[in-house]
């Protein structure tokens, strides 16, 4: 590429290209971190793509078993899949509602905006502590008490309090402080504010939370059965260990029609809510 | 007209909240009902043995590491052992994670120029956006146990493959939202001047939503350390199968070293993490908020 020195019309100075500015340290520092992270993973966990080549026949002799599914599995209205799948959607349904309700709360006393200091710097850690364990983790402690699909609605419970109390205790951070000046000035308290400027104002974010954590929860209920927490994970591990594949295939067709029915559901009524 | 009733609006209606939440909690009793298998009555025994198991977990992670702990076949056996076995079964999983995160990154970032409705036309965006939406509906642990475990066997490989492939889905989506929302000027400045397609992408486009996609790939690295302990259930590498054997066997003190270091080393990641991507997205001038 040659230096841009342009000969002007008039005999003026040529302009001169500004020089490209040098990749920042940070950049290049986060860049070479990047590939040493992904080089010592990948010794950790001995990459390896050469199972694809060997393995393939295995594969494809499954692959053929899949499709080929069990239909009368589908077809039937009283097979184990259907009363699997109605008992993950109450899962589901009652997990997403009651943690729903607690997160509200818990969102309100998590901000600055509506908690006092002293509240508010205790509730986010704590929140945060929730939200590291993964609700497979919930699930584990709850199946030791009773099993059945009272522990998976506790662990989902919990699992939601942690993501839509973060989600909403941030969309509260950012509530149009108008309406609170308002109201400070006219002498509400804490309950008033919170009931009057804060809700209404978050309430079409938190929604929308709401439709989004139902959304995780139809997935995430589809994988506790597989610690014994009932719904269709169980059907998912019993399937899998005794490697009956065809009727696998059937859950797994009935989980992808119904996951993406609520995700195209829950985004249409989402992009109507925001 | 007296000015009281002149100047005063009338409320908004309240019946549609009232209409709707009864009808939400009519759903929720009747899903309540429906779990006829639920043993509600032993939900008052949960508060004081889930309180009993905590002790005992919290008694496991305050014991001094060089204690030997009761009942073990191997009297060799310490607590520092657990500790050590813990935090490298947890690396596995971040590992894993990490390189499933890669594998979504690399194979989303070209297929969503094909996706977005500003640089591809309809017959390659349909196909490629009905594959993002297809393998994302499929959850992780289904694909780990229909295809990658019996490709890759029981070993992180098989669970980094599954998050790989599941990431690609829901990072496509994000990805071409992003190139979908670039500024169209710069875009249609170049095109003015001539340049290619690929000069397009290349000096208007990327330039313009590769932050915010960086920064989703950071995100989805947190999403998946959390997933990696799902896959460990079906024994597909990381920290989840020990976890899953031990809580089962009830052994609390074991449990609950290994819960302790699986929140310590989330936490540490995510902060890690949001500090990147605050650093990533609103430039070294601002400081980070903790969360």
């Amino acid at each position: 590429m040659s230096q841009a020195t342009i000969e002007r019309a008039d005999g003026g100075p040529a302009p001169v290209r500004p020089v490209k500015p040098p990749p920042s340290p940070l950049l290049i520092g986060g860049v070479a971190g990047a590939l040493v992270a992904t080089v010592v993973a990948g010794w950790a966990i001995d990459f390896s793509l050469a199972p694809v080549v060997d393995q393939w026949p295995m594969l494809t002799m499954i692959l053929e078993e899949v499709v080929h599914p069990e239909w009368e599995e589908i077809t039937d209205p009283a097979s184990r899949l259907w009363t699997a799948l109605a008992e993950t959607a109450a899962i589901a349904v009652i997990a997403t509602f009651v943690g729903s309700l607690i997160a509200l709360g818990v969102a309100l006393l998590g901000s600055k905006v509506s908690a006092p200091p002293a509240v508010y710097r205790v509730t986010r850690p704590v929140m945060s502590v929730i939200r590291s364990l993964p609700d497979m983790a919930y699930a584990l402690i709850f199946v030791a008490v009773v099993t059945g699909p009272l522990p998976g609605i506790l662990a989902l419970t919990i699992f939601n309090i942690g993501i839509v109390a973060k989600l909403t205790s941030e969309s509260i951070d950012a509530v149009d402080p108008g309406p609170l000046e308002a109201l400070d000035a006219a002498g509400a308290t804490r309950w008033q504010r919170a009931r009057v400027a804060i809700v209404p104002q978050v309430l079409p974010n938190y929604a929308s939370y709401v439709l989004y954590v139902f959304e995780l929860n139809v997935r995430a209920s589809v994988v506790l059965g597989a610690v014994g927490a009932g719904g269709i994970g169980q059907l998912i591990m019993l399937y899998f260990n005794r490697a009956d594949y065809p009727r696998l295939a059937s859950v797994v067709i009935v989980i992808f029609a119904v996951v993406i029915a609520i995700d195209l559901l829950s985004q249409r009524l989402r992009r109507r809510l925001v | 007209m007296s000015p009281d009733t002149a100047t005063r609006p009338k409320p908004p209606p309240k019946w549609p909240y009232t209409v709707v939440g009864l009808a939400l909690v009519a759903i929720v009793l009747v899903a309540g009902w429906s779990l006829d298998n639920a043993k509600w009555e032993r939900l008052p025994q949960f508060p004081a043995e889930i309180l009993q198991y905590a002790g005992q977990m919290l008694e496991g992670v305050l014991t001094r590491p060089g204690a030997h702990p009761e009942g073990q076949a191997d009297p060799e056996l310490t607590y520092g052992d657990w500790w050590l076995q813990a935090l490298r079964l947890m690396g596995e999983s971040v590992a894993l994670a990490w390189i499933g995160t890669c594998v979504g990154a690399l194979f989303s970032f070209p297929l969503a120029f094909l996706a977005a409705s500003n640089t591809a036309p309809w017959f390659l965006r349909v196909p490629v956006r009905t594959f993002f939406n297809a393998i994302r509906a499929v959850p992780e642990i289904l694909l780990a146990v229909i295809v990658m475990l019996p490709l890759f066997g029981l070993n992180p490989m098989a669970g980094a493959m599954a998050i790989g492939i599941h990431s690609i889905g829901s990072l496509g989506k994000l990805t071409l939202e992003n190139i979908e929302s670039v500024d169209q000027r710069p875009v249609e400045a170049v095109t003015a001047a001539g340049a290619s397609w690929w000069q397009r992408i290349r000096t208007a486009v990327i330039p313009q939503m590769l932050p915010e996609t960086v920064a989703f790939w950071l995100y989805r690295f947190e999403v998946n350390i959390r997933a990696s302990a799902i896959l460990g259930v079906v024994s597909a590498g990381g920290i989840g199968a020990l976890l899953n054997r031990v809580l089962r066997g009830r052994e609390w003190e074991w449990g609950g070293i290994m819960l302790v270091v699986i929140i310590i080393v989330t936490i540490l990641v995510d902060q890690i993490s949001a500090a990147l991507r605050h650093r990533i997205l609103h430039g070294a001038d601002t400081i980070a908020v903790a969360a």
